[in-house]
C-alpha cells in the first residue's frame, strides 16, 4: 500500500493532473493568438507532437522567454497549476493527429483565477486612482508594486510611516530634485536630471504629464538651477482631498503592508 | 467669320466658355493628388493612403527585366519584417522587429545610421515583436516601441531627441506596432490592446518637445456621450485599439483613424449595446483631437472584426455625383465606403466569398442577418479571426480608378466563453480553430475592384492567404508578395503576372516605389512572421517550416533599360 502511494507520488502525472493541466491550458494558453486549442499552434509555437523535457517546460512556463511574447506565469498561476500545465504539455508529445480534440474548457468556466489586489478597500481605491490613465495619474512618474514608470523616487522605499507624512509629501510645494532648464533657444521648463554622459545631458521635461525624456547636447543648455516654480501639489490638483487620502492609504499599504 | 456671329451665338459661346471654366474649376477643386513621386514620405505613400506611385519608368513593357540592385539585412528575424519603408531625399528610413531603426542610402543600400531601441527583456504581451514603420518629418524620425514609448530621433544622425511613455504596458496590455502619422507639428500614435482588457485611445505629441498634445479615447467615459452604449463598467476594458495608421485630408483638415474590435473579442454579454467607438472610423480635428464624426461599421462586435485597417481617401463619382470618399476594408471581409466629409454611409461590398457572420449589409449600412456564436457551443464562423482580409494594405490607382486588395477564404470554429477582464492581460472571451471554408478551397486572392460598387475586374488566385500590402504605379503595375517568398508584379489592367522574384522568405510587409537621381526603384521587405504567420499552420501545416527572414530587397531596371 505504502509502496503504491510512493510510486504514485513519484510519477506525479496521474490522469487527473493532466486533465487539470488541460483545463488550465485551455483557459490560459490556448486563448487569443497564443498556442491554439490543445497546442495546435497560434502565433505562439505548436506544442502538439513535440518533445520537450519537463524541466525545460517548467522553467519556460514559470520564467517566460526573455525578448519574446511568452510571459512568466509565476505570480499569474499557482505553482501547482503551472506543474499541471507542464504535465499536460508533456503529454502532447505523442499526439499525432493534426486536428485537435474539442476545447475542454466547459461553458462558463472562465479564465484561470489570477492573483489580484488583496489590500484593504481604501487602498484599492487609491491604487485605481494612482494608475488611472484617464487622470493626471501618479503612475506616469512613480512606480509602485511593479506598475508605473519610475522616473521619480520609488515611493515604497521612502521612510514614510504615517498618513499625515504622506499627505504632506503629496502636497509639497518644493522639491530638491526638480530643476529649471534654460535652453539656448530661450525655452525654459522644469526638469529632473536623468543622466549626463560626455557631451550628452538627458532631462525629464516635467512641463505636463507624462514626463518626456529629452536628450540635449551640453552646449544647448544655458543653465540648470533649482526650480522656483515646480510644485508637486500642482500636479495633484485634479484629485479631491478624499481621493488623495485614498492614494495615501494605498502608498502606506504598499510600503508597510498595513 | 467673326462679324457674322450673332448675339445669340456670342451668348452660346459665352455660356460654353462658362461651363468649360466651371467644369475645369470643379475638376481642379475635385482633383486629388494622393500619388507619391521621388519620395515615399508617409506610411501609406501620401496621407491619402493610396499606396500609388506616379513613377512610370518601370512599366508593363519592361518589368520583366527588373533586377535586384541591393539588399539590406536588419539582423532580427523574429516576428517577420512587417514594415513600410519611407524614402525622403534619397534616404530610406525603415524599422524592423524589436524596434531596430535604420537610415539607408536609397541608391546604394549603404547604412547611414542605425538605432537599436533597448526594449526590456520581459515583454510577455501578445502584440510583439513586429513593427510596421516610422514617420519622418521636422528633421526627425518617429516610431513607437514594443514597451509603449514614442521615440524621436534626429533624422541626420539617428541620435535620440526625446522619448515618452504612452501608458505602462503592464497595465494596459498594449504597445505600439503601427507607424505614427505626422500632421503639422504633431505626431499621432495609436496603440494595440484590442485583445486585452484595455480602453483604447489615440495620442498626439508635439514633434519638437514630445509633450502630449491631446488624447482621444476611443471609448467614451462615464458621463460622456456614447458611454450609454456600454453595460456597467465594461467600457473600462472594452478594447477599441488604434493599432494601425490613419489618414489625413489637408483640405478638410480631418484626421481619420480606424478603431479595432470590442473586447472581450467573442463574449459580448457583459457589454450589451453598440459599444462605441469600437469598429468605427473616427474623424478628428488633428489640432485638438476632438471628434468631428464617426461611422460604426460593426455595432456590438462579437467576432473580432476590427475597422482598424487603412482609410483610403478617394474622390469618385457616386451615381454620377462626385464625392469625397473613404474606403475601409473591415476584417469581417466587407469594404465600407463612406463620405469623408460627414461620415455618411455610401456602400459596402465584400472582398471574400466565404462570409457567414452576416447575410449582408443593407442600403443604409445596417448589418443584416447577424450570426452571433452562442456561449459554450462550438460554432462555425466565416471568415476566421484572421479576417476576410488581413491588415496588409490595399492600393488605389487613379489611372485605372480601381482599388487593389486581397481577400482570404477560411473559416473557424469558435467557442465563446464568459471571461472577466484582468489588468494588462488577454481578454478574448473564447477560443478558435481554423476550418476550411464553406465553398471552394481555403486560400487567398488579390483582386481589382471598382472602389464604390465593388465590381470585380480581375482576380489573382493564391494557394495561401496573401499577407503583404499592394503597391500600384503609373506603369500600370501592381506589386505584392506571397508567403512562399515570391515578390511579383501584375498587370494592373488584367491581373496577369508579368514578373516574379524569389526573395527566400515570405512577405508580410509593404512594397514602395521611389526614385533617386531620376532612376526608379521598387523596394520590398521580405521576412515571414507575425501572429497570422503563426496561425497558418493550423490550416496549412507545411507553413510551419517556412523560413523567417528580415531582408529589404530593392529592384531597378538594368542601365540599358533606362
Amino acid at each position: 500500500m505504502i509502496a503504491v502511494a510512493l510510486l504514485l507520488a513519484q510519477t506525479a502525472a496521474g490522469p487527473s493532473v493532466i486533465a487539470r493541466g488541460e483545463r488550465i491550458f485551455a483557459q490560459s494558453c490556448s486563448v487569443g493568438y497564443c498556442h491554439g486549442i490543445a497546442g495546435a499552434a497560434g502565433r505562439g509555437p505548436r506544442l502538439r507532437g513535440r518533445s520537450f523535457t519537463k524541466d525545460y517546460l517548467l522553467n519556460v512556463t514559470r520564467e517566460g522567454i526573455p525578448s519574446s511574447a511568452m510571459p512568466a506565469w509565476k505570480g499569474r498561476l499557482k505553482d501547482d497549476d503551472i506543474r499541471a500545465v507542464v504535465e499536460y504539455v508533456a503529454s502532447l508529445a505523442s499526439a499525432t493527429d493534426a486536428a485537435p480534440p474539442a476545447n475542454p474548457m466547459p461553458p462558463g468556466a472562465g479564465p484561470a483565477a489570477l492573483p489580484g489586489f488583496n489590500g484593504p478597500p481604501q487602498a484599492g481605491r487609491g491604487r485605481a486612482l494612482f494608475f488611472d490613465p484617464a487622470r493626471a495619474n501618479c503612475g506616469v512618474c512613480h512606480a509602485v508594486g511593479g506598475r508605473g514608470i519610475a522616473i521619480a523616487p520609488e515611493l515604497t522605499s521612502l521612510p514614510m510611516k504615517s498618513q499625515a507624512e504622506l499627505a504632506s509629501a503629496i502636497h509639497a510645494t518644493g522639491s530638491r530634485h526638480v530643476l529649471t532648464a534654460k535652453l539656448q533657444t530661450g525655452e525654459q521648463f522644469s526638469v529632473l536630471l536623468a543622466a549626463q554622459n560626455g557631451d550628452e545631458v538627458r532631462l525629464y521635461d516635467l512641463t505636463a504629464p507624462p514626463p518626456v525624456l529629452r536628450t540635449f547636447a551640453r552646449s544647448q543648455i544655458v543653465s540648470l538651477v533649482e526650480s522656483p516654480v515646480w510644485r508637486h501639489v500642482d500636479v495633484v490638483k485634479d484629485y479631491s482631498a478624499q481621493e488623495l487620502e485614498d492614494i495615501a492609504a494605498y502608498l502606506r499599504w504598499a510600503a508597510t503592508g498595513q | 467669320m467673326r462679324h457674322l456671329a450673332s448675339r445669340r451665338g456670342d451668348a452660346r459661346v459665352a455660356r460654353f466658355a462658362f461651363w468649360v471654366l466651371a467644369c475645369a474649376l470643379v475638376g481642379s477643386l475635385f482633383a486629388q493628388d494622393g500619388a507619391t513621386r521621388a519620395d515615399w514620405p508617409h506610411y501609406g505613400g501620401e496621407r491619402s493612403a493610396w499606396r500609388y506611385s506616379a513613377l512610370d519608368q518601370i512599366d508593363r513593357s519592361n518589368v520583366g527585366r527588373l533586377k535586384a540592385v541591393w539588399a539590406f539585412q536588419t539582423g532580427k528575424v523574429d516576428g517577420g519584417f512587417n514594415a513600410t519603408p519611407l524614402v525622403v531625399n534619397g534616404v530610406m528610413y525603415v524599422s524592423s522587429s524589436w524596434n531596430r531603426v535604420f537610415a539607408i542610402d536609397a541608391e546604394t543600400g549603404r547604412e547611414i545610421w542605425h538605432y537599436f531601441y533597448q526594449n526590456p527583456r520581459e515583454i510577455g504581451i501578445i502584440y510583439s515583436p513586429w513593427t510596421r514603420g516610422v514617420a519622418v518629418g521636422s528633421g526627425r524620425v518617429f516610431f513607437g516601441t514594443l514597451d509603449n514609448y514614442v521615440v524621436a530621433l534626429d533624422q541626420k544622425t539617428g541620435r535620440e531627441l526625446w522619448r515618452v511613455n504612452v501608458e505602462d504596458m503592464r497595465q494596459c496590455g498594449c504597445n505600439i506596432t503601427g507607424a505614427p502619422l505626422l500632421i503639422k507639428d504633431k505626431v499621432v500614435v495609436g496603440v494595440t490592446g484590442g485583445d486585452s482588457a484595455h480602453r483604447g485611445y489615440l495620442t498626439a505629441f508635439d514633434v519638437n518637445t514630445g509633450r502630449r498634445a491631446w488624447r482621444f479615447w476611443t471609448i467614451p467615459a462615464a458621463g460622456e456621450k456614447g458611454n450609454e452604449t456600454w453595460d456597467g463598467d465594461s467600457w473600462k476594458s472594452g478594447g477599441g485599439a488604434t493599432w494601425l495608421t490613419g489618414s489625413y485630408d489637408p483640405e478638410l483638415n480631418l484626421l481619420y483613424w480606424g478603431v479595432g474590435n470590442a473586447a472581450s473579442d467573442f463574449y459580448g454579454e457583459a457589454r450589451k449595446g453598440t459599444n462605441l467607438y469600437t469598429d468605427s472610423i473616427i474623424a478628428l480635428d488633428p489640432d485638438t483631437g476632438k471628434l468631428k464624426w464617426y461611422y460604426q461599421e460593426v455595432p456590438h462586435d462579437v467576432w473580432d472584426f476590427d475597422a482598424a485597417f487603412e482609410c483610403v481617401l478617394v474622390n469618385a463619382p457616386v451615381n454620377g455625383v462626385p464625392r469625397k470618399l473613404l474606403l475601409n476594408v473591415n476584417k469581417g471581409g466587407y469594404t465600407f465606403v463612406i463620405d469623408r466629409t460627414n461620415g455618411e454611409f455610401v456602400s459596402a461590398w465584400p472582398v471574400a466569398e466565404n462570409i457567414n457572420w452576416i447575410k449582408g449589409v443593407d442600403a443604409k449600412g445596417n448589418l443584416v442577418g447577424r450570426n452571433e456564436p452562442p456561449v459554450g457551443k462550438p460554432a462555425l464562423v466565416c471568415p476566421s479571426i484572421g479576417g476576410g482580409r488581413q491588415w496588409n494594405h490595399g492600393s488605389y490607382s487613379p489611372r485605372t480608378g480601381w482599388f487593389y486588395t486581397t481577400g482570404i477564404e477560411w473559416c473557424q470554429e469558435v467557442t465563446v466563453t464568459p471571461e472577466e477582464p484582468k489588468e494588462g492581460l488577454n481578454f478574448f472571451g473564447g477560443v478558435f480553430h481554423l476550418k476550411p471554408p464553406l465553398h471552394g478551397p481555403a486560400g487567398g486572392h488579390l483582386d481589382a475592384y471598382d472602389p464604390v460598387t465593388g465590381k470585380k475586374f480581375w482576380s489573382y488566385a493564391s494557394k495561401y492567404p496573401l499577407l503583404a500590402s499592394q503597391l500600384s504605379t503609373a506603369g500600370d503595375l501592381v506589386f505584392s508578395g506571397d508567403p512562399e517568398g515570391n515578390f511579383f508584379a501584375l498587370d494592373a489592367q488584367t491581373g496577369k503576372k508579368l514578373w516574379s522574384f524569389p526573395t527566400g522568405s515570405g512577405h508580410r510587409g509593404s512594397p514602395i516605389a521611389y526614385s533617386v537621381r531620376g532612376k526608379q526603384y521598387i523596394a520590398t521587405p521580405s521576412g515571414w512572421g507575425s501572429a497570422l504567420a503563426g496561425l497558418l499552420p493550423q490550416m496549412w501545416p507545411e507553413t510551419e517550416d517556412f523560413p523567417p527572414g528580415s531582408t529589404l530587397f530593392v529592384f531597378a531596371l538594368p542601365p540599358e533599360e533606362r
